[in-house]
């Protein structure tokens, strides 16, 4: 049985447009494995962003719990949601996020030393690493504007993985890209996710990705209305 | 890593940090300007009591400032010689004179006659000649900055004040007064050139013991001479300033500049660094979603400031520096006391970190969640 790394129990979510409350998501229960690349589907409004941003800590529910690894994190601190999010998440955002003024490398080591914390030559060692294994190691020292957005991408996700995150958390990661540079991310994502210790959890509307999913769960009108899961062989 | 990232963005976005950095150069240079001048204003205010000899200048009643005087009676000296702690007293006289160019051109000037032989409360610092030349009986000094009102005498050249004749036996060096165009003489030539009775003098100067307490000293004295004013040289040098400071307008305005300055620097480094902020408002909602917690928002913008801030400083005072080096010779007052830089650099930062405060509010607002809009 893969462990399990989330858990949202009872999740919703209200929005208020001029005083009107907008139920966006409502009543969730999720659990996210370790190993698995599950995939959120569903129709542009559905609530899909909502729901990553919930399950990255980034934004509150309304209502419900969300435990990682069984711990209960659904009341805490900013600053400790904050250091949570930073031990425990990977973020892809839909189009490429690096800081301009900053190199490849140091987007990528940003994400470790926000906090203020020095930078060790060992994780210095691992970006490289990263970028190696994307084959990005020739642009650790320029500046983002010289990458292509593709190339942009896989950086975000280098710059996912250098904490070692429990769960990356992709948000239309491929919506920027065309076929060959999309089919790419894929992949290296499905590659992260074979990994006894890490989920990734990617969302999206486009039906071309559901085939790297190990699991597909479909939004409608912020309620789960499906969720599949491929069968593995014993 | 907070403080390379925010390095980095000044780096990055060069227009806007080069405006908030002018915004420090402005305030740091103009408030830097105007106030030198105004302590340059200060030292000829209260020029001659600052270089007097003496620790207690003796005025008449209801003297508020050093440059109006009064008159005494010479006697007094003779009342003061009774007291322990004086070393010595002497009568000084000054008085407006109007000295005539060649070419006929008329110039006010103030005389100051020195007690011969020690010739106390004269010149200080010379350009040619010596103080030893005023024992002559017509001898005067006049002021390497003012020598050509004088007609651009040579030493030994002889000139008029009220029809006097005198002798220009000395030029000095940089001594301005806030009074007038100094001329000194002895004490014989100013009484002949003023029409002062034989009796009478304008102050006294007294020099106490070594050692002696002047608040007690001053406190005799006063007893000895009640239709007086006796001050301590520090209190009279006070006086002098703030008399100049409320009379003439000069503290408002100096105070108005300064203010102005300041308000228009923090306007400038409050605008550019705000506006760049809400330009780079996704970069800091992705450090948050990354991990960043408000506090490290916080001292990455402050590290900003503070950048600003150092460069702002150290170009402003490099661009005072040449100022006041061009400026040297020029009849512009200035003056730098020693603890100036420091308490204006002080001061100056302060400002940018005020300036700063709506940059550093934005940006700790910015939500995480907007990294993924
Ligand atoms: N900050 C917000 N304030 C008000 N309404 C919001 C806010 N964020 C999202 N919503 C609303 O919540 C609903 C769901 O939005 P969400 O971004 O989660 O959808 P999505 O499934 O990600 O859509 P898309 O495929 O277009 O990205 C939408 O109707 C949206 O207008
Ligand atoms: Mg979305």
């Amino acid at each position: 049985m893969a462990k399990s790394i989330l858990t949202l129990k009872g999740i919703s979510r209200d929005f208020y447009d001029a005083k009107v409350r907008q139920r966006v998501l409502k009543n969730i229960d999720l659990e996210f494995y370790a190993g698995e690349l599950a995939i959120v589907a569903g129709p542009s409004g559905s609530g899909k962003t909502t729901l990553l941003s919930i399950m990255g800590l980034i934004l509150k529910p309304s209502e419900g719990r969300i435990y990682i690894k069984g711990e209960d994190v659904s009341d805490l601190a900013e600053d400790r949601e904050a250091t949570l999010r930073r031990r425990n998440f990977g973020f892809v955002f839909q189009t490429p996020t690096e800081i301009p003024a900053l190199t490849i490398l140091e987007n990528i080591l940003v994400a470790n030393a926000v906090q203020g914390t020095r930078v060790p030559p060992a994780l210095r060692d691992k970006a490289q690493s990263l970028l190696a294994s994307f084959g990005l190691s020739e642009y650790a020292h320029v500046k983002p504007k010289v990458l292509s957005t593709g190339e942009k991408q896989r950086v975000a996700i280098a710059r996912a993985l250098i904490n070692d995150p429990v769960l990356l958390l992709c948000d239309e990661p491929t919506s920027a890209l065309d076929a060959e540079n999309s089919a790419l991310v894929l992949d290296t994502l499905k590659g992260v996710s074979r990994d006894d210790d890490r989920g990734v959890v990617l969302v999206t509307h486009d039906p071309r990705v559901y085939p790297y999913g190990d699991r597909v769960i479909t939004l409608e009108h912020g309620a789960v209305v499906h969720d599949w899961r491929r069968e593995v062989a014993a | 890593m907070r403080s390379l990232v925010a390095y980095r963005m000044l780096v990055h976005d060069r227009a806007p940090t080069a405006g908030a950095v002018l915004g420090v150069v402005a305030i740091l240079f103009l408030v830097g300007q105007q106030l030198s001048t105004l302590f340059g204003l200060f030292t000829y205010m209260s020029v001659l009591v600052d270089h007097s000899d003496a620790d207690v200048w003796i005025c008449g009643k209801f003297t508020d400032n050093a440059n109006s005087t009064g008159q005494l009676p010479v006697r007094y000296v003779d009342r003061l010689s009774g007291l322990a702690d004086i070393a010595w007293a002497e009568p000084v006289i000054t008085t407006a004179g109007e000295t005539r160019r060649k070419d006929g051109k008329a110039e006010g000037v103030v005389v100051i006659g020195l007690p011969a032989p020690r010739l106390t409360g004269g010149p200080w610092a010379f350009e040619r000649g010596s103080v030893d030349t005023l024992l002559d009986y017509d001898g005067v000094t006049v002021d390497s900055r003012d020598l050509e009102l004088f007609g651009d005498p040579e030493l030994g050249d002889v000139l008029e004040v009220n029809k006097k004749r005198v002798r220009v036996n000395a030029v000095t060096k940089r001594i301005t007064s806030f009074g007038g165009t100094l001329v000194f003489t002895n004490r014989t030539k100013a009484r002949e050139i003023s029409n002062l009775p034989p009796d009478r003098c304008s102050y006294i100067l007294v020099k106490l013991k070594r050692g002696a307490d002047v608040d007690a000293a001053v406190a005799k004295m006063r007893a000895v001479l009640p239709r007086a004013e006796v001050f301590p040289k520090d209190v009279l040098s006070r006086l002098t300033r703030a008399y100049y400071l409320i009379n003439t307008g000069i503290g408002f305005s100096f105070g108005f500049t300064t203010l102005m300055s300041s308000l228009v620097g923090i306007v400038i480094i409050t605008l550019t660094m705000y506006t760049s902020i809400l330009n780079r408002e996704k970069d800091f909602a992705v450090l948050r979603a990354l991990g960043g917690r408000k506090k490290d928002i916080f001292v990455i913008v402050l590290c900003q400031a503070v950048i600003i801030g150092a460069v702002g400083i150290f170009l402003g005072f490099l661009l005072l520096a040449l100022f006041l080096n061009g400026t040297r010779d020029s009849n512009l007052a200035s003056f730098v006391p020693l603890w100036f830089p420091f308490v204006h650099a002080a001061f100056t930062l302060a400002l940018c970190l005020l300036g700063s405060l709506f940059a550093i509010r934005h940006a700790t607002r910015v939500e995480p969640a907007t990294a993924f809009r």
